[in-house]
């Protein structure tokens, strides 16, 4: 039975609203970009090695955006304030 | 004898590309790369469920309005995916807005990562087959 509304939870989409809360659901999509692009690049696949090098590249996208965005917030600024 | 091994390299490299299709990591796990195929699998299984929680399953429209672009990337997940479009197909399943959106971000990005993992399954597959013709 449980596993019945576990199924139907598929078929009806979240109440996920538009606020600065939502920008966190990019962390889980770069974790999974982060680890099968390392799970295809990496010559051997040590637990330790391969979670340092996934934090690594996890890490490194999370400020690459955070640096675009305030980048883009400063140049909005600067053009409209 | 050469043309029919290179036919025969071929027809293993288009086996473990779709194998790698059909389930994410299955082609790497034919090639002996279970840790690979295991991390692949769930990742891709994962991020994929993730999309179609948020969104619901009608953010698999393949007949509605969604651009090509982001029907071929949902394709490429998996061919499972087609059949979940059957079912969501007349707009059975509606969804709008930013739920639709995450959704479809997220079920595309995993199609895209099992692309990466079909091409790198292929490579690896090719990679073993000339190793004893060098050695």
């Amino acid at each position: 039975m449980e596993s019945i509304f576990v199924i139907a939870s598929f078929t009806v989409p979240e109440n996920i609203g538009a606020n600065p809360q939502s920008m966190f659901w990019l962390l889980p999509l770069v974790a999974a970009i982060a680890i099968i692009y390392k799970a295809t690049k990496l010559p051997t696949i040590k637990a330790a090695n391969f979670i340092k090098e996934t934090s690594i590249l996890f890490g490194s996208i999370i400020v690459f955006i955070v640096i675009a965005a305030l980048t883009l917030h400063a140049v909005a600024w600067l053009i409209t304030g | 004898m050469a043309l029919r091994s290179r036919e025969k390299q071929t027809l293993f490299l288009l086996i473990v590309g779709l194998l790698s299709w059909v389930v994410p990591g299955a082609g790497h796990l034919i090639l002996k790369e279970k840790e690979r195929a295991v991390i692949i699998f769930l990742t891709i299984l994962l991020t994929f469920c993730v999309g179609i929680y948020v969104g619901s399953i009608g953010v698999i429209n393949l007949y509605g309005a969604t651009p090509w672009y982001v029907v071929g990337a949902q394709v490429m997940n998996s061919p499972m995916v087609l059949v979940l479009g059957r079912m969501t197909a007349d707009n059975a399943y509606p969804v709008y807005g930013w739920p639709n959106e995450i959704g479809q971000i997220y079920t595309s990005t995993a199609g895209l990562l099992n692309l990466l993992c079909i091409v790198n399954a292929v490579y690896l597959a090719y990679l073993q087959g000339i190793k004893p013709a060098r050695g």
